[in-house]
């Protein structure tokens, strides 16, 4: 007889298996979340209760929260499958006075620390509500599943990041959003959480002040379909695709809910307040770790000079991430970088560390510029450049218990939402933890305001607005002579880049507000050339640049306007913080093609605005 | 620069085909690059997904001459180098339903998964307004599957799978079963365990194709072995799979090698093993099992049953 290979004959004892035990095996899908087709099935739209739109760690925090409310009809909308959100990208951690690793912190601690981060223009009530919750929120998410790491006596541990006086931000490696994504996930699973996913929200639609619903594309079938409902929570993550190869975002976070706000009226705060990341990988943005500057590495230019010492002689490499990333700016500018246009670089020189703190210190690291960059860095330095990396303004909400905007029914939280919490400036860390703190507060509000409230909302307008869409789609699809979204795209993003970028100044930002509008213009008669239904992501796209050309004239507008420095926000012709003026928030609005803006005094209740200074 | 082209499989509204591009790349040029190149300039009416673009958010699993990878991580110039060629066929995930192009359809993946309840039962010490105590040791036995991403790269070419999925759950959700069942925060480890078994523990065919493909170094054939010691420990010897495993222990324990055909008997007994016969028709046909074969005890049978004791003794202390 031949030998039979282990493999293959468990192979056949498999198959054989499978006839002989086929019978005591359990239904599987017998309750099935994703409703994919539900209201393509029942003929006539449904009605939420609360329609939850993203799936980032805000949105599923939202929907679970209202989604245990078993009375209520809840679903979480989101364009891609759950798990690939922004969230899953955070890597520092997420921030509650829990004062597990330092008995000197607390919420009051916390909250200055962000106030002080914000450079003041942070509203000083919503951040004491969000240090206040911040720990219960972490315990909560202990509580989930979350794998924390730990301390001695297994409480949570807790690590030091950047602009914090005490170690406060909880965390799981280098994985912490990754971790309390998918945790969070599992308890949208165990509580049977509807999920409409690969389903992209189109528009939200409001008929005299009230809320109908939204339009929103079924990628599956490619269907466009009217869903109506009591309130809409949007938490669709930030826009910085605006900077398109030029971010540390996923492609995913092109502001598609701020610019659906936008539409029906509710305004856009403070949406000049971008943050920067002084190393970003030079052709893809992807964010370097600020380990690399930690472990000793050298920002060098192409003439081999460690340049920090013309800018930051003490602290060098180690100066705070604005001043780091002006550095690198001026040296590209000045024609001491290497490469060209979105690519122009200087480097990360890591090679005098050694082969072996490299690999013991920097692994990661290494590899992400081996994979991006080709480039070795235990050979080779890597080439790098700042990189946006949060975005501090969106939806205006005007009453953070809630994250209530504007108009009744619709809620907005997370990153494309301002509280604001940040100000002009995000701290590390405190993402996360607005994501969760906010995340229930909103699905509750959702929840609270759905049982009080009958819907009142018009069906006929939101039937016609999926009709406008239909027809759109049809017109766009075919169209045959035009302008690429790319190219569109690309193009936007350069002048983002160039002149609404880490140096903004009059001339350049009126140079932008000029090259979007035009972009704008050549908008309207762009192609997609795909005419296909299902998953037509030529489309998708289409509509993404089309939420993001009017939020990046808003940016540019705002920068404008905003003439003074602060946080992230600086102007070459007005370096200096102009509290007498400006320690207000912006406030723009959109009608049409009329954008108006108006400023609103930042919420001051403990503590008055003073230098800031590390 | 090279040049490379890419076969892809495409699939649009029900029709299949494939199509060739072929574009100049760079060092540092991904699989991922060559996509968006693709869509962007020859064809927009490819269809993939991605969004991260760094290797968290499993977006862009698919596969390379069968091969599942993530576009993302994947360089051009390290496949060209690897298949000693500049043409690459790029396909979407196998064992999956394809939507369109290299889109897959995740739904009923998810929904399935959700049998081995993958989520924390917490112990009752725990509330949710104290969280929970876990020490760093016990930390550290979950602290690696977490690193999941949801990719699919482990399903695309598993055995079992792709000889019958109605009885077998994908190889993550086995990660996710033993993530819960190593973990000291859980209160009960069978909840998860239970069902797993029910979806088809046993029937793994250790091919280890799943531990090969996962791009973030998870061992889901080591976790389907470790979920099934621990079915074991619980004394679940009823099942069809863990009897199959102790005839495997009493054969070598007896004769030193496995009996094949005496095997089937003993872990389905003689009326099951009789619903075999066509199998085993069919194997003799092709010369792979004599029945009449019964083998000797191999000649140091002595020192295996030695071994085989002295591993019990290890386990019980
Ligand atoms: C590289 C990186 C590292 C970071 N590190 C940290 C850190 O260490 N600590 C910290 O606190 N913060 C960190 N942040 C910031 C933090 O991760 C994010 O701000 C936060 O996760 C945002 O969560 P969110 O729920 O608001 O949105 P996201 O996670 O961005 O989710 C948005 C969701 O909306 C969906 N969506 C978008 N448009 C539509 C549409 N049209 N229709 C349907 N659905 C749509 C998306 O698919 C997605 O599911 C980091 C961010 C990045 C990029
Ligand atoms: S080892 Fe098991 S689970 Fe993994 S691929 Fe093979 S059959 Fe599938
Ligand atoms: S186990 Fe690995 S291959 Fe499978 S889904 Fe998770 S990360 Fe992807
Ligand atoms: S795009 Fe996220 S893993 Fe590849």
């Amino acid at each position: 007889m031949k030998k039979v290979s282990r493999r293959t004959f468990l192979k056949w004892g498999v198959a054989a298996g499978a006839v002989a035990v086929a019978a005591p095996y359990v239904m599987m899908n017998k309750n099935n979340m994703f409703t994919s087709t539900l209201t393509e099935m029942a003929g006539a739209p449904a009605l939420f209760d609360v329609l939850v739109i993203g799936s980032g760690g805000s949105g599923m925090r939202a929907a679970l929260e209202a989604g245990r409310q078993k009375d209520l009809k809840v679903a979480l909308m989101t364009k891609l499958v759950p798990t690939r959100s922004a969230t899953c990208m955070a890597q520092g951690g997420i921030n509650g006075a829990l004062r597990h690793a330092d008995a000197r912190d607390s919420i009051e601690k916390h909250a200055f620390d962000t106030v002080k981060g914000s450079d003041y223009l942070g509203d000083q009530d919503a951040i004491r509500f969000f240090a206040e919750k911040a720990p219960e929120a972490l315990r909560e998410l202990d509580y989930y599943g979350v794998a924390f790491d730990r301390m001695q006596d297994g409480r949570m541990a807790q690590r030091n990041l950047g602009g914090h006086t005490y170690a406060r931000s909880a965390y799981s490696a280098d994985q912490s959003g990754l971790v309390i994504l998918h945790t969070l996930f599992e308890q949208c699973l165990k509580n049977n959480v509807n999920m409409l996913m690969e389903w992209q929200l189109l528009e939200l639609v409001v008929e005299d002040g009230k809320l109908c619903g939204v339009v929103a594309m079924n990628m599956h079938s490619g269907k466009i379909l009217p869903v109506m409902a009591r309130t809409v929570v949007v938490a669709t993550g930030g826009y910085g695709r605006l900077y398109w190869v030029r971010t540390t975002n996923p492609f995913s976070s092109t502001g598609d809910g701020i610019g659906a706000c936008l539409k029906v009226g509710i305004p856009v705060k403070d949406p000049e307040m971008v943050q920067f990341h002084p190393t970003g990988l030079a052709g893809s943005g992807v964010l370097l770790s600020e380990a690399a500057r930690g472990e000793g590495g050298y920002l060098v230019n192409k003439d081999g000079e460690r340049f920090m010492r013309r800018y930051a002689p003490d602290k060098m490499e180690l100066g705070p991430r604005d001043l780091v990333s002006q550095a690198i700016e001026t040296e590209i500018r000045e024609g001491r970088g290497v490469g060209e246009g979105l690519h122009a670089a200087v480097y990360l020189d890591l090679r005098h560390l050694g082969k072996k703190k490299i690999m013991q210190k920097l692994p990661q690291l290494r590899q992400l510029a081996l994979n991006y960059e080709g480039v070795d860095a235990i050979t080779q330095p890597i080439p790098i450049r700042g990189t946006c990396h949060y975005s501090m303004g969106g939806i205006d909400v005007v009453d953070y218990k809630t994250c209530a905007t504007a108009i009744p029914g619709v809620f907005a939280v997370g990153e494309c939402s301002c509280l604001s919490v940040h100000g002009a400036n995000r701290l590390g860390g405190n993402s996360l933890a607005e994501v969760v703190v906010f995340g229930k507060y909103a699905g509750n509000g959702a929840a609270a305001y759905a049982r009080n409230n009958a819907f009142d909302g018009n069906q006929t307008a939101l039937d016609r607005a999926a009709d406008e869409w239909e027809q759109r789609f049809a017109a766009v699809s075919s169209r045959s002579s035009g302008s690429t979204v790319p190219s569109i795209r690309d193009r936007m993003a350069a002048t983002m880049w160039q002149n609404v970028g880490i140096f903004r100044s009059r001339t350049r930002l009126e140079q932008a507000v000029r090259n979007i509008d035009e972009l704008l213009e050549e908008y309207r008669s762009c192609v997609v050339r795909d005419t296909t239904r299902i998953y037509n992501t030529a489309f998708m796209n289409y509509v993404e640049l089309g939420n993001m050309l009017p939020l990046a004239r808003m940016v540019a507008m705002a920068a404008l306007a905003r003439q003074e420095s602060r946080g992230s926000h600086f102007r070459e012709d007005y370096p200096r913080r102009n509290d007498q003026k400006f320690l207000q928030h912006t406030i723009v609005t959109r009608k049409g093609a009329e954008y108006s803006l108006t400023y609103r005094p930042v919420a001051i209740t403990d503590y008055q605005a003073e230098e800031r200074k590390y | 620069m090279p040049t490379m082209t890419f076969t892809i499989r495409r699939f649009v509204e029900a029709k299949s085909f494939s199509r060739d591009y072929s574009f100049e790349y760079m060092a540092g040029n991904t699989v991922l690059d060559g996509l968006i190149f693709i869509k962007e300039k020859l064809d927009p009416s490819l269809a993939f997904t991605a969004s991260c673009r760094n290797g968290v958010c499993g977006a862009c699993a698919l596969r390379v001459n069968g091969q599942a990878v993530l576009a993302c991580e994947t360089a051009i110039e390290s496949l060209a180098a690897r298949y000693h060629s500049a043409r690459l066929t790029i396909a979407p995930l196998g064992n999956f339903t394809v939507l369109r192009d290299l889109v897959v359809d995740w739904q009923p993946k998810l929904d399935r998964m959700k049998q081995v309840k993958p989520w924390l039962i917490p112990q009752d010490a725990f509330s949710a307004d104290t969280g929970c105590r876990q020490s760093q040791t016990d930390f550290d036995k979950i602290r690696g599957y977490t690193d999941c991403i949801l990719c699919g790269a482990c399903v695309s070419e598993c055995s079992k799978l792709a000889a019958d999925s109605a009885d077998f759950l994908e190889p993550f959700a086995f990660v996710k079963a033993q993530k819960y069942v190593a973990d000291s925060r859980d209160d009960a480890p069978l909840k998860h365990l239970d069902p797993a078994i029910q979806a088809g523990l046993w029937r793994c065919m250790h091919c280890e194709e799943c531990t090969a493909k996962c791009p973030k170094s998870l061992d889901p054939a080591e976790d389907i072995a470790k979920l099934r010691v621990m079915a074991f420990k619980k004394a679940m010897v009823n099942s069809a799979g863990a009897q199959h495993a102790q005839a495997f222990y009493e054969d070598i324990n007896d004769i030193g090698r496995l009996n094949e055909a005496k095997l089937a008997i003993r872990t389905d007994g003689i009326m099951k093993s009789l619903t075999r016969v066509g199998l085993a028709y069919r194997l003799m046909k092709v010369d792979k099992l004599d029945p009449f074969h019964l083998p000797e005890p191999i000649k140091n049978i002595s020192k295996v049953q030695k071994i085989l004791k002295a591993a019990k003794e290890a386990d019980k202390s």
